[in-house]
């Protein structure tokens, strides 16, 4: 046999092609500090991911925590930053990933996450006396609990044996199967194996099977939710502005989370965009944020203004910086369980003012409901488990957020032209515009008041359903919506044509005309296996049967010159 | 709840193919050289597999250990994948397999942990280890040495392992190229051996096959009689979840780590 060799050569390595490892990761990096260069990237894994010079300096920064508060001893947090890489395209893998898991998990292409692992201890053995180096895990999956837990895995592993133990994961990695919701998946690292499930989009049943599978107090078998936050620990501080709160995120307000380490702001970033859940969050948001990144001008910029960002930030600076930035939150040093903050009208004083606290002098369109904040902090007294508050917390939150859409996805469905106008020998029509004043219209029959009339929710809904129009939340949710719509037209249409006689329509008609009939149904079937118009496989089938029936009755040479085309 | 774990059972055991069920037990190579003597299921496994009062997916560790070329990787892969191929690249790191068998009507999975025989993985080879309830050494029998150097190969694991009582299992390997002559006489010294590192013995041969598919029913075998005995010997408190609920609160406690005065290092 002749794998005698101590060294692994080089060409037993290109045979790996790292195709199952680039569905889970895209690297893992190495920060270290460096006595003459500051934050440096000393290692990428595995090694031929090539990263670009922004890139590398925006991780190297976003690696490290920003300020001078500390952080001793082992801290992680979560990043994420823009995937410059000029490739955006994704894997097949990913694609069908994305069209099964539910939207909260979906990639988005331009943004890579970071999960760091950063440990900063005394080393007498160094120039400075300080051992301070990150592991970040990179990918563009957000699972925040998984990849938070095998980078507290595999980094102190690494710390304790170097470089060849991230090498030898790298190839576990690579033998995991790819990421299919609906599935349990035994993802094999470093002796142990990590049991996780990822839920399909439209199943909202625990993840029953992951528990029944394994033996409890096996050590090597880790059990792990692929995504878990726990809101209720995460946003007790703030609870009585959970309503308030809410109200800023689904309006994609700038709000800036100030805190003393990035484990703090980065959760409660995370925390923020959640709220409004099922409703996708999508502004920008950087869980952690520091005063190197690439587009640190363009977030602070005075001259346009606070952009729809959500930022958590460590570095005291920022208080200064984004002083014009109209709501922030400061969290305490000390997130203990009776910390309640205050809302207070005015910016946070400039440095000097530590005090926590929600700052902002928005107005809310809505009352908050006392009873469920009443509730959940009796929870604290009874010391009810922190997962059921944040159930609770949860579901009254989706509630409130159902209620505030159900009433725009009524009105989107009413925009659908009527059957009647669809009509085989035309173009497919479009949904009717949507206009706010006939939304407005259809709110007191059926606005959000008629589903939370159980709540203490009431107040000027046209104002906030206003506001949200001219969010980014808003329009991705209307782009998704308008083009659902378009294509189920195209698709009726398409639907009429195949059943429609067109051997009698071609009667009499000029050749002109029917050329550029077959012309266009050629184009209808090409787009229907381009784009995702839901049409079966049979009325494919029909449409090419009415094209051979045009064909049919046209000279030879024609037919000849279409058929070939 | 008993129901529908007992119908997940069932699912799990009708994908487990015919040559992986497993209804006699495997007794060892040689009676008379191994420290395991028992030769069929306990009273108490027949009595809870037959009840159905299994609930938990039985499944054990096993680490293939042994020095660079012995053939731990064939050994694998003859029996997961049925084929042999004398030219393997090396193992970088180590590579992972888990095999389902069907015991007495219940399944139980066995995870394979190949590791790698060279000297500068061996730093990582501890993690690796941890948990592994046996212990495969393999040497080739064309290769003396690799049989001496068992001895280093067990202490490492077994300081690892420690807390466990793990089966060990010595596997000569490369059977087909030995004469049956040569073979007899070296065996003395290999038993010998075995006793010494308290391990059962075994021949094998990737490449021919031989002995293999024992050798791995041998180890199912023991390793899920002895998880029964272990789960309903002591009387542990079952509850669902516990590790995740406990592995979560590990990961608050890193994630709640308090910063504590940063010394600046400029």
């Amino acid at each position: 046999m002749t794998d005698g060799a101590n060294n692994v050569n080089e060409n037993e390595l290109k045979e790996t092609t790292w195709d199952g490892f680039h569905n889970w990761l895209y690297c893992i990096c190495v920060v270290t500090f460096d006595l003459e260069l500051g934050q440096a990237l000393e290692s990428v894994f595995p090694r031929h991911v090539a990263l670009s010079k922004q890139q590398i300096s925006n991780i190297c920064y976003l690696a490290f925590p920003d300020s001078n508060s500390g952080c001793m001893g082992d801290t992680t947090f979560i990043i994420r930053l823009q995937n410059s890489q000029g490739n955006k395209n994704l894997k097949e893998e990913h694609n069908s990933y994305n069209s099964k898991c539910p939207t909260s998990l979906q990639i988005d292409s331009s943004y890579l996450w970071g999960y760091v692992y950063f440990r900063q201890v005394k080393d007498v053995t160094l120039p400075r006396g300080y051992f301070q180096k990150s592991v970040v895990i990179l990918s563009l999956l957000p699972f925040n609990n998984l990849f938070s837990k095998i980078c507290s895995y595999i980094a102190p592993e690494y710390f304790e044996n170097g470089e060849v133990s991230l090498e030898a994961l790298c190839y576990n990695i690579e033998q995991w199967p790819p990421p299919v919701p609906g599935t349990t998946l035994n993802l094999p690292l470093l002796g142990s194996v990590f049991q996780t499930y990822i839920p399909l989009s439209n199943n909202h049943t625990s993840n029953s099977t992951l528990a029944l599978l394994s033996e409890p107090g096996d050590n090597n078998q880790i059990l792990t939710h692929v995504e878990d936050l726990n809101l209720f620990e995460i946003l007790q501080p703030v609870l009585s502005h959970i309503h308030l709160l809410w109200e800023l995120v689904i309006v994609s307000e700038p709000i800036v989370v100030m805190a003393s380490s990035p484990t703090y702001c980065s959760s409660m970033v995370l925390a923020l965009t959640r709220l409004i859940s099922p409703l996708q969050y999508c502004g920008d948001y950087r869980p952690y944020f520091t005063i190197h990144d690439s587009e640190f001008k363009q977030f602070t910029s005075k001259v346009h203004g606070p952009p729809p960002v959500i930022l958590g930030v460590t570095n005291p600076f920022f208080a200064k910086t984004l002083h014009h930035w109209p709501h922030t939150i400061r969290l305490s040093d000390d997130l203990g369980q009776s910390q309640r903050y205050k809302l207070k009208k005015t910016a946070p004083t400039k440095m000097v003012d530590n005090t926590p606290g929600v700052f902002t002098a928005y107005k809310p369109f809505l009352q908050k409901d006392k009873n469920i904040i009443k509730k959940i902090i009796s929870g604290v007294n009874s010391k009810r488990p922190f997962e059921a508050q944040s159930a609770l917390l949860r579901r009254h939150l989706l509630e409130l957020t159902q209620s505030f859409m159900i009433p725009l996805e009524r009105y989107i469905a009413s925009l659908m032209p009527l059957q009647k106008s669809i009509s085989p020998f035309k173009a497919a029509p479009t949904p009717q515009p949507f206009n706010p004043d006939n939304f407005f219209a259809t709110l007191e029959a059926a606005g959000p008041q008629l589903t939370l009339n159980n709540t203490g929710i009431k107040g000027d809904w046209v104002g906030l359903y206003r506001k949200f129009f001219r969010s980014p939340n808003f329009k991705a949710w209307f782009n998704t919506r308008y083009t659902e719509l378009t294509l189920k037209l195209q698709a009726l249409q398409l639907e009429a044509l195949s059943t429609a006689d067109l051997k009698d329509w071609v009667q009499g008609r000029p050749e002109v005309e029917v050329v550029d009939m077959v012309l266009k149904i050629k184009n209808k079937i090409h787009k229907c296996n381009e784009h995702d118009i839901p049409v079966n496989e049979r009325i494919k089938e029909q449409l090419n049967l009415r094209l051979s029936d045009i064909i049919s009755s046209l000279p030879d040479d024609l037919k000849n010159i279409l058929q070939v085309s | 709840m008993p129901q529908v774990r007992s119908n997940v059972m069932k699912m799990l055991n009708d994908e487990v193919p015919e040559d992986r069920k497993i209804t006699t037990f495997q007794g060892p190579y040689k009676m008379e050289c191994t420290p395991y003597q028992q030769l069929d299921f306990t009273e108490m496994t027949y009595r809870k597999c037959s009840e159905e009062k299994i609930n938990w997916l039985k499944l054990s560790k096993m680490i293939i250990i042994g020095d660079v070329s012995v053939g731990k990787t064939s050994i694998v892969n003859r029996f997961c994948r049925k084929i042999f191929d004398s030219n393997y690249k090396s193992t970088i790191g180590v590579d992972f397999e888990v095999e389902k068998f069907c015991i007495l009507d219940v399944p139980f999975c066995l995870q394979i942990w190949d590791t790698a025989g060279q000297e500068r993985f061996k730093s990582i080879a501890q993690s690796y280890y941890r948990g592994a309830q046996v212990i495969l050494l393999a040497f080739d029998f064309t290769n003396i040495k690799s049989l001496c150097n068992c001895r280093t190969w067990l202490n490492e694991a077994l300081g690892v392992s420690s807390s466990l009582c793990p089966f060990i299992f010595l596997v000569g390997t490369k059977l087909d190229l030995m004469s049956k002559t040569i073979r007899q006489n070296m065996e003395k010294n290999i038993m010998k051996a075995a006793q010494q590192l308290n391990a059962e013995y075994w021949a094998i041969s990737s490449k021919t096959g031989k002995n293999i598919d024992k050798l791995f029913c041998r180890i199912a075998s023991l390793c899920f009689d002895n998880s029964i005995r272990n789960e309903f010997q002591v009387k542990k408190q079952i509850i669902i979840g516990t590790n995740l609920l406990s592995s979560n609160e590990n990961a608050n406690q890193n994630f709640v780590r308090k910063c504590e005065g940063f010394k600046c290092s400029k």
